[in-house]
């Protein structure tokens, strides 16, 4: 149950009576008694709250950063009319704009109200309780009561690198050359076989099909196709880091995957096969063969954890799954020490069967500290940041020197990067 | 069904147990209640039946037809009765002056005495003969504590008679454990029973009574006005803290800011005044860029990459790049322009 303003108003009321009629206990209780048969006879006569039944509808899933509405039936299988306040309640990331709804549902009647939801955040958005506050006909007091009505919205990733994908597409399509290629070279495998046509190379004729047939055949080639890439998302310690950017400080692990779907996106055009795991000291998340909204959905609800980065597990991890040669491309931060402790020792077993591409994000602060002059703590600020500087070098370096690629990239430079090196191997045929 | 509200049976099941609590304390409360209530009053309190507790004596002046009135606050008639103050050092020496009993019997006072009365000093309590006429008949007694001079004065000085007033060392000879030994009863009777009237008083500590509280000057109405107000406040605190379902609470992320290390770092160098490490990194970060604009290799000697830059002094060149640390941290912000200078010479 529930009082409501009006049970305080009239004890208010009885102030006056029992301060100038009845200065008394009796006057007192009279006024009391008063207020609890109005209550009485409110909670008597409210709807019943708990023989509601509810249905949800709408939206499950949603773009972080737009909005979508989720609509909750009341069906009141009562005798009596609910009319009163119905709560939509849900965790606050879930960015809804109003949850208190007045209702008034008839007897054997329903009503539907309709929520707004903008989350604030990726991940599972799950709808916690309705509460409903049932007015009983005088208005003094209400019946309350709340109902489970589970229903869940996954906010997903924005996706901003998007816009970058149809140029990408482009050279991707002038790589692919959506026409066969007489020309044989670096990244092409074999087409098929077809008749001669006049300006066809000379030297892309099949002798020994032509031998076989009537005519003269000529080998065609297309770009390597069906290729493998294990995309490695780490979602430990320094994936939580906010690195400065544009889209006004994100988590590394919010770019990371930014660049891991504009990187799925054009390798999924390009006929490769795409496989997802995401790893801290185990595996956290993973599809393998996956569709674009496969992979946007299994990112959604990965957070950041405080643990160190599994890199043997992860080596080992990659290497159970990926039978096929991939490439494997590791979204990390270019921490000097985990590396040359965990992943340098495993390089070699990795290195032997797969092509290593690590992508990392460059924090634009740091790079502004390193410029830092003037006064004393600005220039002790630039040594620091100097000396992440140099360690990343370094680690780069080293990582060069074993033959992995490295991307580096601030925030908004990393998608774009990471996807033209992918072309760039690509049409090297180094896939 | 979907309703989450608790049910009649799972209040019951939640609210038993505290229940249960309330109830056992409120039960062992009231036993040790009812088992201390006779144990009521202090020291020489009339209707206290403890070892310090005079009930007895009270008892045998009754049965002597003497009237016991009790009172904690100032008595108004004292003309005809004998008037006992147990505590006379907690009443104003004047206060005590302007009572005009029958007889006056004060316990150990120290602060007003009647005229020809002085402390002498203090003795234990312990049983003494008596040493003088008038108490001869009661032989030995439990007395002792103060002693005064001046007057009849018996047991050492800790029995003193001036006049209508008697001076009492201590009230051991009165309560109820030392009552019935050796001729006490019979001292306090004699002191006591003098007249057929006896006001016992035990001043508290604040004497009460003397002013009427704010609240009795209040006129009803207002009065039950303001308890119904609270009233009307408690029902609109509950209108006011009754929520519409619960607080929805949910797990937060890790965010940290990325750059926080490297200031954290950079933090510890100022504080520990760590310039030469400073200075060695905006050095060497510097000379890696240096040579690399001019492009030699990465380890090349100090010599060979000052002969290389010709817009300065070769001693001024090594000086910069691998000299001494500086001496404070002026110094190394000179060190960071000047090297900042170099750079852009040598890019340029």
């Amino acid at each position: 149950m529930a009082l409501t303003g009006r049970a305080g108003l009239l004890a208010l009321l009885g102030v006056v009576f029992v301060g100038v009629a009845m200065p008394s206990w009796t006057g007192i209780l009279l006024v009391l008694l008063v207020v609890l048969v109005c209550v009485g006879i409110d909670l008597a006569l409210a709807g019943r709250v708990r023989s509601l039944t509810f249905t949800r509808s709408g939206a499950t899933q949603v773009r972080l950063g737009e909005t979508v509405s989720v609509s909750l039936t009341v069906r009141n299988p009562g005798r009596r009319r609910v009319r009163g306040v119905l709560r939509d309640a849900w965790p606050p990331s879930a960015g809804v704009v109003s949850d208190r709804f007045s209702v008034d549902v008839p007897a054997g009647a329903s009503r539907t109200v309709s929520v707004e939801l903008q989350p604030v955040r990726r991940g599972d958005r799950i709808a916690s309780r309705v509460t409903v506050r049932s007015l009983g006909p005088l208005g003094v007091a209400a019946r309350q009561g709340s109902h489970a009505v589970p229903w869940t919205v996954r906010a997903l990733p924005p996706f901003h690198s998007r816009k970058h994908l149809p140029p990408l597409l482009e050279r991707l399509r002038e790589l692919d050359g959506r026409r066969a290629s007489l020309v044989r070279g670096q990244g092409t495998e074999f087409d098929s076989l077809r008749e001669y046509v006049i300006g066809d190379d000379v030297r892309s004729i099949d002798w020994r099909a032509t031998a076989r047939t009537t005519d003269v055949m000529v080998r065609t080639w297309r770009p390597e196709r069906d290729r493998q890439v294990v995309i490695v998302l780490d979602t430990a310690r320094t994936a939580a880091g906010r690195v400065a950017g544009e889209l006004g400080g994100l988590p590394r692990l919010d770019t990371a995957m930014d660049a891991a779907l504009l990187l799925s996106a054009l390798a999924i055009h390009a006929g490769d096969r795409v496989d997802l795991i995401a790893y801290s000291r185990q595996v956290r998340a993973s599809v393998s063969r996956a569709s674009l909204p496969e992979l946007v959905s299994a990112m959604a609800p990965l957070d950041a954890e405080l643990v160190e980065f599994d890199a043997r597990g992860m080596v080992a991890e990659v290497l159970r799954r990926a039978r096929q040669r991939s490439l494997v491309v590791l979204l990390t931060g270019l921490d000097p020490a985990a590396l040359e402790e965990g992943l340098v020792p495993m390089l070699p077993a990795l290195a032997s069967r797969h092509r290593l591409l690590v992508a990392s994000v460059t924090d634009p602060a740091v790079t502004t500290m390193a410029r830092g002059r003037g006064d004393a703590a600005e220039v002790y600020g630039a040594a620091a940041a100097e000396r992440t500087l140099a360690e990343r070098r370094h680690a780069k370096a080293l990582l060069t020197r074993l033959g992995v690629d490295v991307v580096d990239a601030v925030p908004a430079e990393l998608p774009p990067s990471l996807a033209d090196r992918y072309l760039a191997l690509k049409a090297q045929g180094k896939l | 069904m979907t309703a989450t509200s608790p049910d009649a049976r799972r209040i019951w099941s939640v609210a038993k147990g505290p229940t249960l609590v309330a109830l056992v304390i409120l039960a062992s409360s009231l036993i040790v209640a009812l088992l201390s209530a006779p144990g009521e009053g202090g020291e020489l309190d009339p209707r206290s039946a403890t070892e310090q507790g005079t009930r007895a004596l009270a008892k045998l002046l009754e049965r002597q037809g003497v009237t016991v009135e009790f009172t904690e606050t100032t008595p108004s008639t004292v003309d005809d009765a004998t008037l006992l103050v147990t505590r006379p050092d907690l009443l104003a020496p004047e206060h005590l002056a302007a009572l005009r009993p029958a007889d006056l019997v004060l316990v150990a006072p120290t602060q007003w005495l009647p005229p020809g009365a002085q402390v002498a000093g203090g003795s234990d309590v312990q049983d003494q003969q008596p040493g003088c006429a008038w108490a001869a008949r009661f032989g030995e007694a439990t007395t002792g504590g103060v002693e005064y001079t001046g007057g009849d004065s018996c047991y050492g000085g800790s029995v003193v008679r001036l006049g209508s007033v008697t001076l009492l060392g201590t009230g051991a000879p009165m309560m109820n454990k030392s009552l019935a030994d050796k001729g006490n009863a019979a001292l306090a009777m004699t002191v006591l029973g003098r007249h057929q009237k006896l006001v016992w008083y035990s001043p508290a500590v604040a004497d009460p009574g003397q002013q009427r509280s704010l609240i009795a000057l209040l006129p009803d109405g207002w009065k039950f006005g303001l308890l119904q107000l609270i009233v009307a406040i408690v029902l609109l605190g509950l209108w006011r803290a009754r929520r519409l379902g619960p607080v929805v609470a949910e797990p937060l992320p890790v965010v940290v800011r990325a750059a926080e290390t490297v200031e954290g770092r950079a933090r510890l160098y100022r504080r520990s005044r760590a310039r030469g490490h400073a200075a060695a990194l905006l050095r060497q970060a510097s000379r890696d860029r240096i040579v690399a604009a001019l492009g030699l290799p990465v380890d090349a000697p100090p010599a060979a990459v000052a002969d290389e830059i010709t817009t300065r002094s070769r001693d001024e060149v090594l000086a910069l790049l691998y000299g001494p640390e500086p001496g404070d941290d002026r110094a190394l912000v000179r060190l960071a322009d000047d090297l900042d200078a170099l750079e852009n010479e040598v890019c340029s």
